[in-house]
């Protein structure tokens, strides 16, 4: 039965799928957060917090982003 | 010169087929862009029908799977692929009438075992490759979107719900932008392939190409276009039910659902796993109502959706052993193909004819 059920990459796929699925969803929300913080915390006229804010949504959504175009290289790759 | 003929038809049903699978596919890939309001619908199909084209040319491991491992490609004749083509086809438009989103995949891999099994007995299905590779992976897949769509968005609540809606709508509808765009190059890569697979198995069949050959590049090129055609035409049908009848959705649960979809697709397409995108990405949409509230899910809308995919493997198998066994009845030159070919023909346009009569969608609930 373990030559049958390809283990190895059936579970491979299970953590690369819940790792890119959860991870991306998460990361992407911390750039919401982070834009929907900074607009608050512009409008209390509190620059230095809103400046961290947006700080983490670029970043976050850097991170976003870098992570697709990694999920499409490793894709291409085989 | 009889065995051209028939592959001629072959690869003209598979492109076919290829056709159908987009149409009827196109739902998974922009329902809920849709229905949360993030994209225009022309749009929407317009760039996934683009990126279906380009994901075809992504990777072939599934098409290596499908040619090689699902059924005995010495005991496959290019009428035996045929017939599975028409099981395939079949069974697309039955459930596509009644806008069930059942899977063009299992649907195809069902076909080409029940003629398979109709034309040689058992011994020409493969079942480590079956099991293995198909069976375990298609029950695997929706569940696994489920959980990772589930989770995924619960844990979007705990970051973002004490924000402001209309910031956070906004910023969830541009990244469905992104989760679509995944999900339909996904969509490309996993689906496109069957079809390929399946040419390249008519091909190894006919002798046209050796045994294990890759798909050659008209095959990819012409998939490829095929099911882009496909998505664009669009099936609004099944747009419907996947967009708004599984659960009402927002912003951040069709980008979880969407996220999850692609995650699970790729990740699949990357080992050869040729897994259903329909059943993927409607247990991301669960998934994602069950993640905010499990009463959320129109549970009897998912419940005749899991019966047309529990009943898609046997009846698109019973399709097409009853297409081989009638292909069979004029023998082993073209005329069989040819007649069920324009039988099937007079088929589909009676499905269409009935249903523009009808008007909407079937309820599915």
């Amino acid at each position: 039965m373990a030559v049958v059920v390809e283990t190895k990459n059936l579970l491979e796929t299970v953590v690369a799928s819940t790792v890119a699925g959860v991870g991306i969803t998460v990361v992407f929300s911390i750039a919401i957060w982070g834009v929907a913080r900074f607009a608050d915390l512009s409008r209390n006229e509190r620059p230095l917090a809103a400046g961290a804010a947006a700080t983490l949504a670029a970043l976050a959504g850097l991170g976003t982003l870098a992570a697709v175009a990694f999920g499409i290289v490793v894709m291409s790759s085989k | 010169m009889s065995s051209d003929v028939i592959l001629v038809i072959v690869v003209g049903t598979a492109l076919a087929f290829d056709f159908t699978n987009g149409f009827h596919d196109t739902a998974n890939v922009v329902a809920t862009s849709i229905s949360t309001g993030a994209a225009r619908p022309q749009v929407a199909i317009g760039v996934a029908s683009l990126l279906n084209f380009v994901g075809a040319f992504i990777s072939i491991s599934v098409a290596a799977t499908v040619a090689n491992d699902v059924v005995n490609s010495a005991v496959v004749t290019p009428t035996v692929v045929f017939a599975g083509l028409i099981g395939a086809i079949a069974w697309n438009l039955i459930t596509w009438s009644f806008g069930l989103p059942s899977s063009s995949s299992h649907a195809l891999i069902g076909g080409v075992v029940g003629s398979a099994v109709a034309a040689a007995g058992f011994d020409a299905v493969l079942a480590d490759g079956l099991v293995g590779k198909v069976l375990i992976p298609a029950v695997i897949a929706p569940v696994l979107a489920f959980l990772v769509a589930g989770v995924a968005i619960g844990l979007v609540y705990r970051i973002v719900g004490k924000q402001r809606p209309g910031t956070v709508t906004r910023g969830f509808r541009y990244g469905q932008i992104i989760s679509s765009s995944m999900l339909a190059l996904a969509h490309g890569t996993n689906d496109a392939q069957k079809t390929m697979g399946i040419i390249t198995l008519a091909l190894v069949a006919n002798g046209t190409l050796g045994a294990d050959a890759d798909p050659p590049l008209w095959v990819i090129v012409t998939s490829a276009t095929a099911i882009a055609l496909g998505t664009y035409s669009g099936g609004w049908r099944i747009i419907r039910t996947t967009g708004t009848r599984i659960i009402k959705m927002d912003a951040a649960q069709g980008f979880s659902a969407q996220g999850a979809g692609a995650a699970v697709i790729l990740a699949s397409t990357h080992f050869g796993f040729p897994l259903s995108t329909t059943h993927v990405i409607n247990g991301g949409v669960m998934g994602a109502g069950a993640g905010k509230r499990v009463s959320a899910v129109r549970w009897g809308v998912a419940g005749n959706i899991v019966t047309a995919w529990l009943l898609t493997l046997p009846a698109a198998a019973a399709i097409g052993a009853l297409a081989y066994g009638l292909t069979a009845i004029f023998g082993s030159g073209a005329l069989g193909p040819v007649l069920v070919t324009l039988m099937s023909l007079s088929l589909i346009v009676a499905v269409f004819a009935r249903r523009s009569r009808e008007g909407g969608p079937v309820p599915v609930s």
